[in-house]
């Protein structure tokens, strides 16, 4: 009898590449121990999966990778709690376990045909790479129309994936919007807090959705502006965190109402989440 | 099939026959309380009992229960699934309330996306042996339930019993409790004056229960009344000690936590009961917290077994079994309670009348 719902496949650390100057944000590339794990860990981006230092815990953390980067797994993670700090002290080929893919991910069907405007803030960062990775990717595209990625940082020490950002930079299939919250020396990118510069780059509504993470207060204006911009509340999309432990929608905490993030979520439009109780 | 007499100095050979195939559990005293335990005698077993303090719900359902071991040895990691699922479990005298308590928890525990092998496998090995309440507690409500809760509900137990005095009337409910009472073949049939009497107990016993509790629509009174201040008086004297959650048979949320053995290099990943009335259930690693005050939690509580299962199985999550009324150490009453969300309703019809 297969008991697999709890059980994690274990993986071996590959990589890590602490991403801050504060060295408490870290990419960890993890390879799967057995090749069958690797084929049936079939994903999409926005999705996330439940990380385990064995003896010290779970906790649920969202896809940094693309499912187009094949042969290995990333996610990144900054050092919280028990299990976060664990992840931290481990090394390269210490045994990491893995379960999930968990979550809805974000809709990339829905989203073909689409303008698509990727706003991130801070660390939150991880799903809408994994969701820029895969659409840039040359199998994917002609799929998708215009693609616009706004991201904001308080500091550039804190910026994730500079080496990403600046290959996207170059592509001429993609707009890239960095900002810093306060003018540096060097920096040659835009200052402000994200929803002025989202509303500064003026996306149009038309075939549009919305992508959006990051903290609740980038949030809260963002929305304010996209709402300015016309954007309706179904085109624009948000990936939520509430605490969790399962991950499978049986230990019950990150309930909004009668849905689960863990399984319902983690991604909601706004439309929903406006029928939906604040309890987020 | 004809009903069969269980004569009560007959349990001791119900026992050694059953227990060679299931763990046999059956209502014992501990501490003055009643619980739910594997008997090895059966002289343990107490006849005269309301029902027991922490539901039965915790032979399938343990408050800690091991969801894989495993085995560190440097950087190699051993995972071992746990293997002791092919148990068999036989509960006599569980209470018609928790008997369709563990409907409930299958609903939930076996749908979705994702299923609980674990909880699964535990309720497809176990037996109900089913006892009527002839004196349900001050405290009962089943009948106000809208799946026809009744103190001799029958439909959710393998084998149901009814306590004559000196003997019980046996009745197979399920194909499993048939099959079962076919091996005892030592088993008297019952008399008509027997059913009758049984009947008569059924009858009697639902005349005992004098609390209705009015959850028509529950559900859609709710809905509107999310924001309500309603949910502050209620929390108001609330010390989200979690008792009437851990005491609650539909109750199902957990805690996971890896437990080591470190001497040898060893350890589990357990799961625990948990509830939504503490603090920490819901605070994210940042420190923010959804439901950051006892107003949000009581509120999640009340609206989860009456507005969010309802809403994701057609019935509602709760028994009627008055566990968290009794245990409640200031008292909070979840009739009262609905008796106010209920009220809130008239309270907008009134206003209306005036209005017009």
């Amino acid at each position: 009898m297969q008991l697999s719902a709890y059980i994690p496949c274990l993986t071996t650390i590959k990589s890590i590449i602490s991403e801050n100057e504060a060295n408490d944000i870290k990419t960890f590339e993890l390879v799967f121990r057995k090749e069958e794990d690797q084929e049936n860990f079939d994903y999409n981006p926005g999705q996330f999966a439940e990380i385990s230092v064995i003896g010290k815990g779970e906790c649920p953390i969202g896809i940094a990778s693309s499912p187009t980067e094949k042969g290995s797994i990333k996610f990144t993670i900054k050092k919280m709690g028990t299990v976060t700090t664990a992840m931290h002290m481990a090394e390269v080929g210490d045994a990491i376990g893995v379960r999930g893919p968990l979550g809805n991910g974000w809709p990339i069907e829905e989203l073909k045909g689409k303008n698509i405007i990727v706003i991130g803030g801070g660390f939150a960062f991880s799903t809408l790479r994994s969701l820029v990775e895969f659409i840039i990717h040359d199998d994917n595209r002609a799929d998708y129309k215009e693609i616009i990625v706004i991201y904001g940082n308080r500091n550039c020490s804190e910026i994730l994936y500079q080496e990403d950002l600046m290959r996207w930079k170059k592509r001429e299939d993609v707009d890239v919007a960095l900002t810093i919250d306060c003018a540096e020396k060097g920096w040659d990118g835009r200052v402000g807090f994200v929803a002025p510069i989202v509303e500064s780059v003026d996306p149009s509504p038309k075939n549009s959705i919305a992508i959006m993470c990051g903290p609740p207060i980038m949030i809260k204006t963002t929305e304010a502006v996209l709402e300015k911009l016309h954007f309706q509340p179904g085109q624009i999309l948000e990936s939520l965190e509430n605490r969790m432990k399962c991950g499978i929608g049986k230990c019950g905490r990150c309930n909004i109402g009668d849905k689960f993030v863990c399984v319902d979520g983690p991604v909601f439009s706004k439309a929903e989440l406006n029928k939906m109780p604040r309890e987020y | 099939m004809t009903d069969k007499i269980l004569k009560k100095e007959e349990i001791e050979k119900f026992y050694l026959d059953l227990s060679r195939y299931f763990n046999f559990f059956a209502p014992t005293k501990e501490n003055g309380n009643i619980v739910f335990k594997k008997i090895t005698d059966p002289c343990e077993i107490i006849f005269d009992f309301l029902n027991s303090k922490v539901p039965p719900k915790e032979i399938v359902f343990p408050r800690m229960e091991t969801l894989f071991t495993y085995k560190i040895n440097g950087k190699e990691i051993e995972i071992e699934p746990v293997n002791n699922l092919n148990e068999k479990y036989l509960i006599f005298g569980i209470r018609p309330c928790d008997a369709y308590s563990f409907n409930l928890l299958e609903n939930f525990f076996a749908s979705g996306k994702f299923q609980d092998d674990i909880f699964i496998e535990k309720r497809k090995n176990t037996i109900l042996i089913g006892m009527g309440c002839n004196t349900p507690r001050q405290t009962c409500f089943c009948t106000s339930l809208d799946h026809g809760g009744h103190p001799h509900r029958m439909d959710d137990v393998d084998i149901f019993l009814t306590d004559l005095g000196d003997k019980y009337l046996m009745r197979s409910i399920s194909k499993m409790g048939k099959a079962i009472i076919d091996k005892l073949a030592w088993l008297s049939d019952a008399q008509r004056k027997d059913v009758a009497k049984a009947v008569e107990l059924s009858k009697k016993a639902e005349e005992l229960i004098k609390t209705k509790v009015d959850l028509e629509n529950i559900a859609e009174t709710l809905k509107p009344h999310f924001d309500h201040p309603l949910w502050k008086e209620i929390s108001e004297n609330c010390l989200g000690c979690g008792t009437c959650a851990f005491l609650c048979p539909t109750c199902t949320c957990f805690d996971v936590i890896d437990e080591n053995d470190h001497y040898n290099n060893r350890g589990k990943r357990i799961r625990l009961w948990d509830t939504c009335q503490f603090c920490i259930y819901t605070t994210h690693a940042s420190g923010h917290n959804p439901r950051k005050s006892k107003i949000e939690r009581c509120r999640n509580r009340i609206l989860h077994k009456f507005s969010y299962y309802p809403k994701n199985y057609g019935m509602l999550g709760c028994v009627g079994c008055g566990r968290c009324i009794q245990s409640c150490p200031v008292n909070n009453d979840l009739r009262v309670i609905i008796h106010k969300i209920k009220n809130l309703e008239k309270e907008k019809i009134e206003v209306k009348i005036i209005a017009t």
